[in-house]
This record gives C-alpha cells, sequence and structure tokens, in this order.
C-alpha cells in the first residue's frame, strides 16, 4: 500500500516536471529543450526567495511568476522570428537558452550547492499503511492533482482555453477572428515556463539544488510526454502515473532495471501509439 | 538550398585551407584541433545524408557514432584485428546498427521519427553503462584505444595521425560528393521532396530511405572509431544523445542539405569552443548567445553566406 | 616552433634518462607549466573551484616558483567528461606542458592516463578515488596523493565494528567503481560478523530514493550504508531525513558527507558518518598554517577539494624542486620514492608498486558547528591506521 501512496507521489512529482513542455509542444509546436533549464532555475530563484523571506510558500507563489515573466520575455526575443521555420531551428534556439540560463545562473548564484528545506508544515513524516510516508510526499500528491485539474480545466473547459486551442490549430483563422495570436503564443510559452519552473520548486526540497539538475530531468520529461501523447494534457496526467506506479513497482522490486524499464515501455509506446497512449482520435500532435 | 558554383569553390578553398593550416603552422594545437573538425566533419556529412538529404531528422547517430568506436576498440584489442580492416569493421557496425535502428524507426515518420531514435538511441547508452559494461568498461570506458599501424609509420605522432585522417577524409567526402550527384541522391531529394508521390513514380521509398540510413551509419561508425584512437580512449558518453545533439547543431549551423556547409558547421563550432574557453570563463554562455543569434539571422546556416540571392524563403529547405 | 622544441626537449629526456648528465639549466624552458584540467561547470564544478584554490596557496607559498622559474598553470574545465579532459590535456601538452593535474571525475581521470602514458608526462591525481586509478603494474607516470575508494571502504567496516553495528542494509550506485566497493564492503563485514540485510543498487543520477528509504526502514538493520557519492548521496540523504531514517539507524558511506555535501542536504545531514579525505580540524603545525593562509585569502574554511589538492600540489613540488632537473623522468622516479613527513594529514607515503600515497583515514560525523565554523560541519571521530586501510603490495 505504501508503494501505492509513493508512487502516486512519483507520479504528480514527474507531471508538474512534464506539463509546461507538453504545453508548449501541444499550442505552440516548439520542443523547448531549455524546460529542464527553466526547471533549474525555477529552484533557484525558489532558494533566493527562501532565503530572503523564510517561507517556501512564497517561493512556490513567487519562482513561478518570476520565470514565466522570463519565459515571455524569451519568447517575445527569440521564438517570434522562427515560428515560421521548421521545427529544428526552435529546437536549436531553445538549445542555445539551456547554455545561456546556465551561465546566467552560474554568475548570480555561483557554482556551490543550495537547498531548500522541507517547508515546517510538511517536515514530520505520517504513519500510513504501516510505513513512514514523508507528509511532503503527499503534499506533491494534493498539489499535483490540483495543478493538473486546474489545466484540464483551464484548457479544456474555459474560455481562454479554447482562445489558445484555436489559435494553435489555425493561427490565421484565429487572427481574422480577433484574436490576437501573437500574444496568445506568448502567453502560453509563459505559462509553459512558470509550469516547469513550478516542477523546480517542488521537487526543491527533495534533491540538491546544483547546476546540473535541469540537464538529468530532461529525458524524464521527454519519456512522460511521448507516452501521453505530445501535447496532450490529459496523457500526460496518466502518462505519469503509469510511469510513476511502474518506477515505484520497479524500486520495489528491481531497481537496477528502473531505468531500461522506462526505456522499453517509451519504445513500445512510439512503436504501437506513436501518439501516445492516451491519444483520442484527432487529438495526435 | 542552392549555393552558386561560385560560393561552392570558395567553401571548398576555405575548408582546404583550414585543413593545411597544421602543414604551414606547425603548432601542435592546431594540429590538434584540425583532426578533431575533420573526424567531427566526417561524422556530419554522413549525417547529412539522411538529415540533408533525405529529410529524417535521427536523434539516434550517437549510438552509430559510439558503437564504431566501441568495435575497434575491442576488435584491435581483444581480437587482435588490424587497425584499417578493424576501421572498415566499425563503420559496418555502424551500419548494422542503422538497419537495426531503422527496423523500429522507419515505421514511423517525422517528428515520431526522431524521437524513437533517441529512445533507442539511449537504450544503447543505458545497456552500455550498465549491463554490458564487462565489454564496454562502464561508464569509465575503456583507455589505451590504439592508433594505426601500417607502412613502419609511427600514427602515435599526431601529425601522422593528422595525414591519415586527411587520407581518410578525402575519400569520405569524395564518395559523399558522388553518392549526392548519383541517381541515388537524386531519388532521396524527390523522397525528401514529397515522399508519396516518389512512391507513386516508382521508387521504393522505404528502401531508400533504409539505404540511406545504413550509409550514415557508415560514416558514424568510421568517424567514431576515429575520434576514439585520437583520444585513446572510448566511454559510454560518446552514445549519449547530447552526442546526437552536437552533430545536429553543428550541421544546422552550417548549413544543412549542403555537402560542404556541415564541414564548415564543425569547424565554427568547434574553434569556437576551443578558443572561447581559453578566453573566458563565461564560453558557455557566450556560445549559446551565438547559437541563438545565428538560427534568427543565419537561416541557412554558414552555407547560406555562399547562396545566391533569393534562394527559396528562408529555412526552407532544401 | 613549440612542437618542434617540444620534440627536442623530450627527445633529450628520453636520451638523459639514460646518461649520466642531467639536461644543463641552459635548455629549461621559460617557466613550469602545469596543465590543470578540472570540472568548473556543472554538479562538479564547485570542487574544481575548491581544488584551484588549494593548489594556489601551494604555489604562493613557494613565491610562485619551482626550479628557479616560474610556475604557470593553464586552468581548463572538462565539463566532467572525458572527451574534453583528453583534448584540451592534449593541447596543453602540445603547447609545452610538463605535467598535467586533474581530472575530477573518475572516468575523465582514467581517459588522461594513457594520455600521460603516451606522451610520458606526470600525472597528479588528487581527487578522483576509482581504485583502478593506482594498481600494481599499471600507469608509470600516475600519481595519487589522496585517498582510494577501496580504503574508504574498509573504513566503513572499521566503523561499523568499532560502533557494533550488527546489521546493514546498503544502498549502492551501479557503477563499478561503487558495485566492486559494496562486495569488498560485504566480504569485510562478514568476516566481522556482521549481517547484511539488504541491497539496493540504484541508477546513477537517480532522483528518488522514497521506495528505498521505505524498504530500508521496514527492515531490522541497524546500519545504513550509502555506497553513493556527490549530488545522489544529498538526495538520498534529504529523503531518508524526511522520514527521519537516521533517528533509528546510523547512515554511513565511503564519502558521503563533507561540509559542501551537508550544506547541500540540509539539517538532515546531522549524525550522518562518512569517510573524511581532509579536513581543516587536523591537529598538526602544517595544516594550522594552510588553513590560516586560506582563510585569510578566501575567507572560508578550505574544504576536502581544497586541502587535497594543496596536499597533493605542495608535496609534488618539493619532490620536483629538490631533483634540479627538468627532467620528467627523474621527476617520476623522486616521487615514487618518496615521503611527506609533514602533510596537513600527517604521513604520507608514496608506495612505489601503485603509486598511491598510504596514509591514514579520517572518519566523522555531521554536527552542527558554531561560528566560526560552517553551520553543519564534520567533527573528526576516528582516525584509521594506514596498516588497515591498504593491502600490502
Amino acid at each position: 500500500m505504501s508503494t501505492i501512496v509513493i508512487g502516486l507521489s512519483l507520479s504528480f512529482l514527474l507531471f508538474l516536471l512534464a506539463a509546461g513542455l507538453t504545453l508548449i509542444f501541444g499550442m505552440l509546436g516548439v520542443i523547448n529543450f531549455a524546460h529542464g533549464a527553466l526547471y533549474m532555475l525555477g529552484a533557484y530563484v525558489c532558494f533566493q526567495i527562501v532565503n530572503w523571506t523564510g517561507s517556501f510558500w512564497i517561493g512556490l507563489l513567487v519562482a513561478p511568476l518570476v520565470v514565466a515573466a522570463l519565459g515571455g520575455a524569451m519568447e517575445i526575443a527569440a521564438l517570434k522570428p522562427v515560428y515560421e521555420r521548421d521545427h529544428i531551428y526552435q529546437l536549436l534556439l531553445t538549445f542555445g537558452f539551456i547554455l545561456v540560463i546556465e551561465e546566467a545562473v552560474k554568475i548570480v548564484w555561483g557554482l556551490d550547492y543550495k537547498q531548500v528545506p522541507t517547508p515546517d508544515l510538511f517536515s514530520q513524516p505520517v504513519a500510513l499503511f504501516g510505513s513512514q510516508i514523508p507528509s511532503y510526499r503527499l503534499f506533491i500528491i494534493g498539489f499535483g492533482a490540483t495543478v493538473s485539474l486546474a489545466l484540464f480545466l483551464l484548457l479544456e473547459r474555459s474560455r481562454l482555453g479554447m482562445v489558445i486551442r484555436a489559435a494553435s490549430s489555425d493561427a490565421d483563422m484565429a487572427q481574422s477572428l480577433g484574436i490576437d495570436v501573437a500574444k496568445v503564443r506568448t502567453a502560453v510559452f509563459a505559462l509553459g515556463a512558470g509550469l516547469a519552473a513550478l516542477g523546480g520548486v517542488v521537487a526543491a526540497p527533495l534533491v540538491p539544488i546544483e547546476l546540473g539538475m535541469g540537464f538529468s530531468v530532461i529525458i524524464d520529461c521527454f519519456v512522460v510526454v511521448i507516452i501521453g501523447g505530445l501535447g496532450n494534457i490529459r496523457g500526460a496526467i496518466l502518462a505519469a502515473l503509469l510511469l510513476g506506479m511502474a518506477r515505484a513497482a520497479g524500486f520495489t522490486y528491481a531497481p537496477e532495471w528502473v531505468e531500461l524499464i522506462t526505456f522499453v515501455l517509451l519504445i513500445a509506446t512510439l512503436m504501437t501509439r506513436p501518439a501516445g497512449l492516451f491519444s483520442r482520435k484527432g487529438r495526435a500532435a | 538550398m542552392t549555393t552558386s558554383h561560385l560560393g561552392r569553390l570558395a567553401m571548398a578553398a576555405i575548408i582546404a585551407a583550414m585543413i593545411l593550416v597544421p602543414v604551414i603552422q606547425t603548432s601542435e594545437e592546431s594540429l590538434n584541433l584540425v583532426s578533431l573538425i575533420l573526424i567531427w566533419a566526417l561524422f556530419a556529412i554522413g549525417f547529412d545524408l539522411i538529415f540533408g538529404m533525405a529529410g529524417m531528422l535521427s536523434f539516434g547517430h550517437a549510438a552509430l557514432f559510439g558503437s564504431g568506436g566501441y568495435a575497434l576498440t575491442l576488435l584491435v584489442t581483444k581480437a587482435g584485428v588490424g587497425f584499417v580492416p578493424a576501421l572498415g569493421a566499425a563503420g559496418m557496425v555502424g551500419a548494422v546498427m542503422a538497419f537495426g535502428l531503422s527496423i523500429f524507426a522507419l515505421r514511423v515518420s517525422g517528428l515520431f521519427f526522431s524521437l524513437l531514435t533517441l529512445a533507442l538511441a539511449q537504450l544503447v547508452y543505458i545497456l552500455a553503462s550498465t549491463k554490458l559494461r564487462s565489454h564496454t568498461g562502464g561508464l569509465d570506458g575503456i583507455p589505451g584505444v590504439p592508433r594505426p599501424e601500417l607502412f613502419g609509420i609511427d600514427f602515435y605522432d599526431n601529425r601522422n595521425y593528422y595525414y591519415f585522417l586527411i587520407v581518410v577524409f578525402i575519400v569520405g567526402i569524395a564518395v559523399m560528393a558522388l553518392l549526392r550527384a548519383s541517381p541515388f541522391g537524386k531519388a532521396l531529394q524527390a523522397v525528401q521532396a514529397n515522399d508519396v508521390r516518389a512512391a507513386q513514380i516508382g521508387y521504393n521509398v522505404q528502401r531508400l530511405r533504409q539505404c540511406a540510413f545504413m550509409i550514415s551509419g557508415f560514416y558514424a561508425g568510421v568517424s567514431g572509431a576515429l575520434l576514439a584512437s585520437l583520444m585513446f580512449y572510448i566511454s559510454p558518453q560518446m552514445l549519449h544523445w547530447t552526442t546526437s545533439g552536437d552533430v545536429l547543431i553543428m550541421t544546422v549551423l552550417g548549413g544543412k542539405g549542403t555537402l560542404l556547409g556541415p564541414i564548415l558547421g564543425v569547424a565554427v563550432f568547434e574553434v569556437l569552443k576551443e578558443k572561447l574557453s581559453q578566453y573566458t570563463q563565461h564560453w558557455y554562455g557566450i556560445l549559446g548567445l551565438i547559437f541563438i543569434l545565428c538560427t534568427i539571422f543565419l537561416p541557412n546556416g554558414i552555407a547560406g553566406l555562399f547562396a545566391r540571392k533569393a534562394a527559396g524563403r528562408p529555412g526552407d529547405a532544401p | 616552433m613549440h612542437r618542434r622544441l617540444f620534440m627536442k626537449t623530450s627527445a633529450a629526456a628520453a636520451l638523459a634518462a639514460g646518461l649520466p648528465a642531467s639536461p644543463s639549466l641552459a635548455q629549461a624552458p621559460a617557466d613550469f607549466h602545469i596543465a590543470a584540467v578540472l570540472a568548473f561547470s556543472g554538479a562538479y564544478g564547485i570542487i574544481g573551484k575548491d581544488m584551484r584554490q588549494g593548489v594556489e596557496i601551494a604555489v604562493a607559498e613557494r613565491q610562485g616558483r619551482v626550479l628557479g622559474k616560474p610556475i604557470r598553470i593553464s586552468w581548463e574545465d572538462d565539463e566532467t567528461r572525458p572527451q574534453p579532459a583528453v583534448q584540451k590535456a592534449t593541447r596543453l601538452l602540445a603547447n609545452g606542458a610538463q605535467m598535467i593535474f586533474g581530472a575530477v571525475g573518475s572516468a575523465s581521470t582514467l581517459a588522461l592516463q594513457s594520455l600521460a602514458d603516451q606522451r610520458k608526462v606526470p600525472l597528479l591525481v588528487t581527487i578522483s578515488a576509482d581504485d583502478k586509478i593506482t594498481r600494481v603494474g599499471g600507469s608509470r607516470y600516475t600519481f595519487r596523493t589522496s585517498n582510494t575508494l577501496g580504503m574508504e571502504i574498509r573504513m566503513c567496516v572499521e566503523f561499523a565494528k568499532a560502533r557494533g553495528l550488527k546489521k546493514i542494509y546498503g544502498v549502492t550506485a551501479d557503477y563499478q567503481a561503487t558495485r566492486d566497493g559494496w562486495e569488498l564492503f560485504q566480504a569485510e563485514a562478514k568476516k566481522a560478523g556482521i549481517g547484511i540485510v539488504g541491497n539496493d543498487y540504484a541508477p546513477l543520477g537517480n532522483r528518488d530514493f522514497s521506495v528505498i528509504v521505505d524498504k530500508m526502514a521496514k527492515s531490522d538493520a541497524d546500519g545504513i550504508a550509502v555506497m553513493i557519492t556527490g549530488n545522489d548521496a544529498v538526495t538520498f540523504l534529504k529523503q531518508s531525513g524526511q522520514v527521519g531514517l537516521g533517528k533509528t539507524k546510523a547512515q554511513f558511506g565511503p564519502v558521503l558527507q563533507d561540509e559542501t555535501l551537508a550544506a547541500a542536504v540540509g539539517p538532515a545531514s546531522v549524525g550522518v558518518f562518512s569517510g573524511v579525505r581532509y579536513h581543516f580540524s587536523v591537529d598538526n603545525a602544517a595544516n594550522k598554517k594552510f588553513v590560516e593562509a586560506y582563510r585569510a585569502k578566501y575567507n572560508e574554511w578550505p574544504s576536502s577539494f581544497a586541502g587535497e589538492a594543496y596536499d597533493g600540489m605542495s608535496w609534488w613540488l618539493d619532490v620536483v624542486d629538490a631533483t634540479k632537473s627538468w627532467d620528467r623522468e627523474k621527476w617520476v622516479e623522486a616521487f615514487r620514492t618518496s615521503t611527506r613527513e609533514n602533510s596537513v594529514e600527517g604521513r604520507k607515503v608514496m608506495r612505489t608498486c601503485d603509486h598511491q600515497a598510504a596514509q591514514v583515514g579520517l572518519w566523522g560525523e555531521v554536527v552542527e558547528g558554531q561560528a566560526p565554523l560552517p553551520p553543519l560541519t564534520m567533527k573528526i571521530t576516528n582516525t584509521f591506521d594506514a596498516a588497515n586501510l591498504f593491502e600490502a603490495c
């Protein structure tokens, strides 16, 4: 039972990491390689805020906003000129961003490790199903579920979501209907960047905060996004659940095979249902 | 993208001049740098055969590159095969790996091809760094990769090895030039332009793609083997997806779909890395800025500078 | 031009090895050029920075000179990857560097070894701990003045015995050196009558240990052996801290904690035991002098990376200076039989058989420090004798 709870926490953490990536791909058609760098930036900004204010919660609120603003600026300055070109140019551009962001973080915060302590409210473990479960894990489950629901509602049920989807499926048509497509794109990229930072903030009490942290999550993010179906938020939620549970089971019985299992799952998905395990017809990217 | 005759001549002249720098300037530094450029250039022109000519973005070339390196290392050190046969075998291993990848990857197209090749290559990387560690040396790799022994020349001397590389490079680029001009090359371009129409006029599209992928794999295998030999060292790092990313960046930077563009891309990339890191600690960020600016302002890569005016929409390939 | 000069001097050096007269100082290069290939970016960047600071103290102490010439150091970033390490070292050697210092990661160091042997230049290692780096019949030109993983594993066993631990649960990075380390630990622990109740191999770069921590918490182990280092060790301790694993079980490992890593873990690191490579609290005159100089210059306590780098480099430079020769073979011959009586960690003896410095093993516990000490600092609890930590050659 405890494995299921831990698996759930892994799942929602994975979802938080990957949500921004799939959002940006789904709505803009851009593979954002800098996603991991934005995740790292989120963790560093959170560290800074915790250092100033002593409150993790302010960091959770403010860091994603800061990074979202930066994401918006990146979109306006660099991505705008290359939307009409092949995917590959956007990929290259975001790769350039990785280097620039890492350098900036190095200049601002230096090379040494930073740490964000577990917030006091969730620092004690809880006894559940015969295990001591860190209460921070329970927070991740609750928070992750809330964010995923909110995103789902925003994109699928709200008017704003409708505008975004319209702009992504036919920019010219949306433009002629009076939607400012350029603004929508900037907003979507900012939202995606903010989500990446949110992932970084939530992960901050669990991992060391260092320059390589973004690099190491990017492949995990891709796995979730691909299994869920590129650009498919609902699919990403389900894929994160599948993968999180598979990993929890893997760590219980055969930890050294976990990575291989992940990739076999990924390859099987791409071979059999390239549009994602959880895609509905016509939803494939 | 079309480059003019004059432009191509100019590019060829620049490349030739660059390759010959170590002959005139005797510092070992330029020798080492140009050797590195020759090897990566061989990798990049092979990569561009499927990326620029056939329009398939493979993110799995690291697996082909690295397995070539491992093939050479193991054949020479464990099986006692001579260097030159082993180099050929490394190319074959690259081609066979490409064939293996293509069985899976060619079932899907477009972006999914890229993602599937990435995933398969990453699987190879994980296997090599963990489960196959008894053969690959795990993450520590294998030190002491040999150099050729031919005609009594000491190729452990970097200058001699550099001449060896020039020979391999010239053969490689000549074969590639012939291939691109051949009916095979034209057919690949037809497939890239419109695969449905190409199939309708009688091309076996899948077979063509598979062939191109294998030839590309051969180039990757040979260049991987040469790099391991230059470094006296091989590790699974060569199989990591970032290696695929590097060759992609070099190719796009230089100009995809051209024979000489990728070579210039490799040269600029390597020289920038090497020189920037000597002058500033912040070379990493500066390199990033240069990528960003190039992407925005040089849509056809460096080769685009040598192109005729109004040769197609920016970024529109080919 | 450089190349010609380099070829000439190395040819001369090769000849001179068999001749009585050493090359005259008239032929000596303009300076003593060290190719320092370390990590200055990414996760290990902090290690490179500290090592550089340590070396700079060692150089400053001798007024920046050796063999009567100024010491020139080229600092290069290998990005913790073997290929750039070899590439950059090759370039520096081509430009006339007389020795290599580095690298940080063991994979880079192993790669540099082939280059050092090929080019016949000394390679000084003060951080990479993989046992393979110094072995009998290994590289003639490689020397390590710092700890090996093997000796740190033996310290773990000594600690488990001294602490009276009965049952151990292990977590080991899925990496050759740590796997070998765990095998060694298991064998030695069994000899000492200590039971092993479990072990999990976690992938390198693993970011979630919660399931493994849960298994450990449920087991009846009284000791947790953590055969993981660097980032992964920080991740493990942060996550085990969230369930208070350390309250009931002693967490220890070969290179689990130092001040740098403890700062990354935060309060959860208190009470964790670890092998310590160098520590600023070691009480001897040489160390006091070094710590004082280091604090005066950088306004911080020297880390284990800084201390080991300082120690190795000053030992090496002293030996080189004493040869009064620019013949690299002479340096190698002199260093392989040298002893450092007044090292900052006490006595160190270079073992001629494998070029590994035999030395005492420091073992410590993370405690809360009072200013001016860092907020989390290592307290040295045990000092193990070299005889128990190294196998005879």
